[in-house]
């Protein structure tokens, strides 16, 4: 145990004095508020998009509509600024693109500098309605609104026209059902503490994940590094295969979990200050729920099970393109419950998730997201105890992998890895 | 004595590859052992089956008492043929973590390797990262990270390779004083002069087998002494003095030959040498050579070390 403790310490004390851990550490917090702050200040910042607007129709009745959604934005802002035409238009619609051309390419400017985002021509009479778009940006959002507005005017049109008088024509306008989210486990109004648990449980089997991968990598680069230059041996001849093993996986463990911890705190204080009402809700999720018990114990047994393959297929190797090659089929196999952690979260009883819990290499991810939804827990025991099996076979073999790996010199082939771990040397 | 570590008729395969056959040896407690042959003889594997990383395919191995030196492992100190440290680390933090390893508590262990890295030079170094020191300060910070928790085995898997003659010097030196405090010294080489210099006591292994396990006159004397003359004078003369059992020649750089001729067990070098001169034969330099541990291994094994290096 000493020794172990000894490993775990020193492999901890190599990592957490790094450079790359402060950088790894404020990485994920950075990157968020980056993309956030970029997000919103963009938002914020961005001036409503300028257009011109022409109604050609007679009695020009799409125009002040068109106008009037466009003055109304979230927040009192307007959608977009309608400007008048910086230049004498001429009256064929085909020809309007072209007299503002300049504008509309950004080789002139409108007043205050800014670019004529788009112009819009709405001409045609009667059931006959066109709208032409001139823009270079084939996804601004002011299209969709002056369709939605001239195709909702043209339907009062032909209704009015079909004898419905205007006014039963608004009351049907805003006529609007009521819809109510219930919760069929408390039979009351579903709330954000209902869909919760589904969130967080797909929050945690992607972080299972995450971590694992870190944590792997970790100590596959640790294992390689010391293959290459021969500490290896030296730690063999010093102490027991599983005291290296355990105590390698454990410095990593407490690398990746003081990060997560770290992480887990500053969100907490954060959640609490901006948010406190989804803080307790979370709170009561993950301890109320007994999901936390849940996620600790697959999280133990996923990165026990994965760090113990990624160590031994380091002792292998003495370059990272050697391990690649080992490594090909397990970073396949980890690529997989991602793909169907996403179902687990808008279908949590789909027949594929109940399958892919019982392949023991799968059952962390898909355990830990389908544990919000409460499986049955003859589910839960039977993955479990598979899974516990499969952790016990994957932890002994690769020991015995290790030790022939960090003796072993020259390029390792799939058939001399069996033979080495038949012989264990 | 007692034997510190004894082999009994101990076989190591790989595979259809003998690395190890039939090996046994004793090594006596507080003196140095040398554990001679070229790379590739097996003197790696025997000492991994020591160290109880490999087991043997028959035969049996005492370590300190115990079947292998699993069990005893804070006993042992160990020096493998690649050196192997922490680059990051400082020598302190290197020699304090592998010392810890065999049990030695933290604050003693930095007190030692203070202590031991200022006997050797490296006071200064102490605190520098492994990575920025010469090889020759960095093997020695790996024997001291070896020793420093007081083994009463240690083994030291080629330990002078790639060191300068002054760092070997300084090497040899620390070995004889580790034998001189009482520890059983195990070190595998294929360079025979350091054995000859430190040893009490050689096992020559060629191709997995022992060819030789005594003190170093007895297997100085299994090889000839010779009498090494240098000039003009043909083989056929010099192989016609008294006492000669044969002669290998050399041209010499400027002209003439070396003829070393190995003299008989018995014979006289000096009365080998008056009959040259009696004879009026064109000597311009001689030597009675007695023979090394290298003229040694050629006799015993049939071939020179480093040329079975080469093959190997």
């Amino acid at each position: 145990m000493r020794r172990l403790i000894n490993i775990a310490a020193r492999e901890y004390i190599a990592y957490v004095r790094t450079v790359g851990f402060w950088l790894s550490m404020l990485a994920l917090p950075l990157g968020m508020g980056l993309v956030l702050g970029a997000s919103g200040y963009m938002e914020a910042s961005a001036p409503a998009p300028a257009l011109v607007l022409i109604d050609q129709t007679p009695g020009q009745t799409f125009g002040p509509l068109v106008a009037r959604k466009f003055s109304d934005g979230p927040g009192g802002r307007p959608r977009a600024d309608i400007v008048d035409p910086p230049v004498a238009l001429p009256t064929d619609p085909r020809a309007i693109g072209a007299a503002l051309k300049p504008w509309l390419t950004g080789d002139l400017k409108l007043e205050g500098k800014r670019k004529l985002a788009a112009a819009f021509v709405i001409h045609g009479q009667g059931e006959a309605i066109a709208i032409d778009v001139w823009t270079d940006n084939p996804l601004l959002s002011s299209t969709e609104t002056v369709r939605t507005v001239v195709s909702g005017q043209m339907e009062r049109s032909r209704l009015e026209a079909a004898g419905v008088s205007p006014a039963l024509l608004l009351e049907a306008a805003a006529l609007k059902p009521t819809v109510t989210d219930f919760s069929p486990k408390t039979s009351e109004k579903a709330s954000l503490l209902n869909r919760l648990p589904g969130v967080i449980g797909f929050g945690a089997a992607m972080l299972l994940w995450s971590v694992i991968f870190t944590g792997a990598g970790i100590l596959l680069n640790g294992v390689i590094e010391e293959k290459s230059s021969k500490v290896l041996e030296v730690l063999l001849s010093s102490a027991t295969v599983p005291e290296i093993l355990f105590g390698k996986i454990l410095g990593v463990a407490g690398v990746t979990f003081t990060v997560l911890g770290v992480w887990g705190t500053v969100g907490t204080i954060l959640m609490n200050v901006f948010a406190p009402d989804v803080a307790g809700d979370v709170g009561k999720v993950l301890m109320g729920g007994g999901l936390i018990f849940y996620f600790a114990f697959y999280l133990a047994a996923g990165y026990l099970m994965y760090a113990s393959i990624f160590t031994a297929i380091g002792a292998f190797c003495e370059t990272t393109r050697e391990a690649q090659t080992l490594l090909g089929p397990i970073m396949i196999l980890l690529t997989i419950p991602v793909i169907f952690l996403s179902q687990a979260l808008r279908r949590p009883d789909t027949p594929a998730l109940e399958i892919m819990s019982w392949i023991p290499l799968f059952t962390p991810f898909m355990m830990t997201a389908r544990a919000a939804s409460g499986p049955p827990l003859w589910q839960v025991l039977g993955t479990g105890v598979l899974m516990l099996a499969t952790v016990a076979l994957v932890v002994w073999i690769a020991g015995r992998a290790f030790r022939a790996g960090a003796l072993s010199t020259g390029k390792v082939d799939f058939k001399g890895l069996v033979a080495r771990l038949r012989g264990g040397e | 004595m007692d034997a510190a570590l004894s082999l009994d008729h101990v076989t190591k395969r790989y595979g259809d590859f003998t690395a190890v056959n039939d090996l046994s040896f004793a090594a006596r407690q507080g003196r140095i052992l040398g554990f001679l042959g070229p790379n590739g003889a097996g003197k790696t594997s025997t000492l991994r089956m020591v160290l109880g990383l490999s087991s043997p395919t028959s035969g049996t191995l005492s370590v300190l008492g115990a079947p292998d030196g699993r069990p005893v492992r804070d006993r042992i100190g160990f020096l493998p043929e690649e050196r192997g440290l922490y680059r990051r680390m400082t020598p302190v933090e290197a020699i304090v973590f592998l010392a810890g390893l065999k049990g030695l508590p933290a604050p003693e262990a930095r007190r030692r390797a203070r202590q031991m890295l200022e006997e050797q030079g490296l006071g200064a170094a102490q605190n520098r990262q492994i990575r920025n020191l010469s090889k020759g300060m960095a093997q020695k910070v790996q024997l001291i990270a070896a020793i420093a928790h007081r083994p009463e085995l240690v083994i030291l898997d080629e330990p002078f390779s790639g060191l300068d003659p002054v760092n070997q010097q300084t090497l040899e030196s620390m070995i004889r004083n580790l034998a001189r405090d009482g520890a059983t010294v195990v070190f595998s080489t294929h360079v025979m002069q350091h054995a000859e210099r430190l040893c009490d006591h050689v096992v020559l292994l060629a191709g997995g087998r022992k060819a030789f396990d005594g003190s170093v006159a007895e297997a100085k004397a299994r090889a000839p002494r010779a009498l090494v003359l240098e000039g003009m004078l043909e083989a056929a003369a010099a192989a016609a003095l008294p006492g000669v059992a044969a002669v290998a020649t050399a041209p010499l750089d400027g002209g003439g030959q070396r003829q070393t001729c190995a003299l008989e067990a018995q014979a006289s070098g000096q009365e080998a040498l008056k009959s040259a001169f009696a004879q009026g034969l064109d000597i311009q330099r001689f030597e009675l050579r007695e023979p090394s541990l290298h003229d040694a291994f050629i006799v015993l094994t049939g071939t020179a070390p480093d040329q079975m290096e080469v093959a190997a």
